[in-house]
């Protein structure tokens, strides 16, 4: 079955027998029953907890970016004094704790939504009627399935909490990577290595030329309001005065002053 | 062997066989392409290409007056011709969906209508770009744009925003009025604060000084994010109904098409993401009026040019409610706002959408050409 919230390569086969399997499964909870009534309150019940399988199979902490593979990443390595400071070793562990924490939140939160859904289901189901499956009811009940399960899952991830142990996540998961960054920036400067801060200042002069640049060459293109003329050769364009130190420096970064 | 269990039996070979089929369909259809109109690069800046479509001359005039549905825009008397349309899509994901394949693009339709179309691709933002933020997107980027278009047209540009490319193309539109003729908004929020918004629910407790930290933000996460609004829905569902629908080679290969469109965001600049997650989603203040980019004030009352609104009445990343309110918030007399009864795709792909959205569209424009 096809975990969810994770996506990677375009793989619409994959994506597609993920969702056969769980329909088959589906099928196959109703299939044995036959003609018989099934008992709904404990299909419902094995229903949900496939789903809530489903819903913790997800290698992600949560649904959005927060658990995102490169965010998540970082979780894998646990510093020592070896490879950061005593006291960088003791944050990370902390927020390696904190983060197990929420997880185990977030896993009782996917319980809730399951549970939702197979009640839905159990009180719903019984209308379709009984009977052997053809794939017309087949197909009903697969959509009564996931319409139980999307309002289950509405109900839950509206809620204040879930948002609120949402952006936890996203800022717990943020810190650990920017702390394990630091130690491994650490260790880059010991090899002589360049780091990721002396990138992003080259980066960042590099933005900086560019910008300079495109005004300068931009100041030769005057503005056009009518049709344009015929290319004439230019041959000594003016370059437009450079602007004032304040407005350049305020320019980068990214805030003009007001007039 | 009961008859109840006969007929179980013989639905789980049906099916068997359907899923085998379908598969094998799928793994034909796997490198469809994508995009179906001819355009050149025109202009660039950083990772942003201008591109602009080529006229549909290849197309036999009857065939393509057929397809017009708004009928061919004219040009106000005493102009060369209508002016251009530029489409300037959201950042988080690929304007091809606007030209998926022939039956199904916004673009054809308006060029068959007649009128000049140019689209804005954001390209790739790398590690480089991670500080590029809005500022960058809407003044240089999109500005540098306008101002290629209209130096090439003589004349302000009919502007189509798309989702955020909307968002982006209000902003632009209320710092620089002069430069757009005309303005129209598709699934484009101004309200980002409305109840049923759930991105925005899950991003209020987001510390974005620390995710800005992170880098950029890769397209796979983006693409998580989206399916976790309804994943039941957009990871099983429509498979499943796929599999039910008996999808012939060709349906599936247009499933497949668009399939690679949802699960192809591009990687997202931290600077630009990471404002707009704050300044919109957070603070909602496009429409507290609290907005500055570039150190200047967006106030939307200053857009008073004739302004469609279009959005998707059932939409579940970008609510009705959060689209329909734009009309109260901005300066413009000629206003039109219209719901359209499908879903946030839907408004790019849906049977009723690829008719109705490019006629009302190219109707709207030929009114005011």
């Amino acid at each position: 079955m096809s975990t969810p919230f994770t996506t990677g390569p375009f793989k619409p086969e994959a994506m597609f027998a993920g969702a056969a399997a769980g329909f088959y499964e589906l099928l196959k909870a109703f299939g044995p029953q036959g003609a018989a009534a099934p008992d709904l309150n404990s299909l419902s019940r094995a229903l949900g907890a496939q789903l809530e399988q489903w819903l913790k199979s997800s290698q992600a902490p949560g649904p959005s970016f927060w658990g995102s593979p490169p965010l998540a990443a970082g979780a894998g390595f646990v510093p020592t004094t070896a490879t950061g400071s005593a006291p960088d070793a003791r944050a990370t562990w902390d927020l390696l704790m904190r983060l197990a924490q929420l997880q185990t939140q977030l896993s009782a939160q996917w319980g809730e939504i399951a549970s939702g859904c197979a009640q839905r289901f159990a009180a719903r189901a019984g209308a379709l009627g009984a009977g052997a499956l053809t794939p017309e009811s087949a197909l009903k009940l697969y959509e009564l399935w996931v319409d139980c399960a999307e309002e289950a899952y509405a109900e839950r991830v509206r809620s204040e909490e879930f948002a609120s142990l949402q952006g936890q996540l996203a800022n717990t998961t943020a810190e650990l990577l920017l702390l394990q960054r630091r130690q491994a920036e650490q260790l880059a400067r010991a090899f002589g290595l360049p780091t990721r801060e002396e990138i992003e200042g080259l980066e960042r002069q590099l933005r900086e030329l560019r910008e300079e640049l495109e005004e300068s060459s931009g100041a030769r293109r005057a503005p056009r309001t009518q049709p344009r003329p015929k290319p004439r050769p230019k041959p000594h364009p003016k370059p437009r005065p450079r602007a004032a130190p304040a407005r350049r420096a305020a320019r980068r970064r990214g805030r003009r002053p007001r007039a | 062997m009961s008859e109840g269990g006969a007929a179980t039996a013989g639905l789980f070979f049906d099916l068997g066989g359907r899923i085998a089929q379908t598969l094998v369909r799928l793994n034909a259809a796997r490198e469809v392409t994508v995009g179906c109109s001819a355009k050149q690069p025109v202009w660039s800046r950083g990772k942003t290409t201008l591109y602009r479509y080529l006229p549909l001359t290849a197309i036999a005039p009857p065939e393509r007056a057929q397809h017009a549905r708004g009928g061919r825009v004219r040009a106000r008397p005493g102009s060369a011709r209508p002016a251009p349309v530029l489409i300037c899509f959201a950042l988080v994901n690929r304007p091809y969906v606007l030209d998926l394949q022939p039956d199904i693009s916004l673009v054809r339709r308006l060029l068959e209508a007649g009128l000049t179309v140019y689209l804005i691709d954001w390209g790739e933002a790398d590690d480089a770009d991670r500080g590029c933020d809005l500022e960058h997107y809407v003044e240089r980027a999109l500005g540098g744009c306008v101002e290629h278009v209209r130096g090439a047209h003589a004349g302000a540009v009919n502007l189509l925003g798309v989702c955020q490319g909307g968002v982006l193309s209000l902003i632009y539109t209320a710092l620089h009025p002069r430069q757009v003729r005309n303005l129209v908004t598709l699934t484009t929020a101004v309200d980002f604060q409305t109840p049923d918004d759930l991105l925005s629910k899950w991003v209020r407790g987001v510390d974005t000084e620390l995710i800005a930290r992170c880098g950029n933000l890769p397209g796979a996460a983006l693409n998580a994010l989206f399916l976790a609004l309804m994943p039941f829905r957009l990871t099983q569902q429509k498979y499943v109904r796929l599999l039910l629908s008996g999808a012939d080679q060709r349906a599936v290969e247009e499933f497949v098409r668009l399939e690679r469109w949802i699960f192809d965001s591009p990687p997202q600049a931290a600077a630009a993401l990471t404002q707009y997650l704050r300044w919109f989603y957070q603070e909602n203040s496009l429409v507290r009026g609290t907005l500055e980019i570039g150190g200047r004030a967006v106030n939307l009352k200053q857009i008073r040019q004739p302004l469609l609104n279009l959005y998707a009445a059932a939409d579940h990343i970008v609510p009705a409610a959060a689209c329909a309110v734009m009309g109260r918030h901005v300066g413009s007399r000629d206003y039109t706002g219209c719901a359209i009864d499908t879903g946030h795709i839907g408004m790019y792909v849906s049977r009723r959408a690829r008719e109705e959205i490019p006629a009302r569209i190219i109707a709207w424009l030929r009114a005011r050409s």
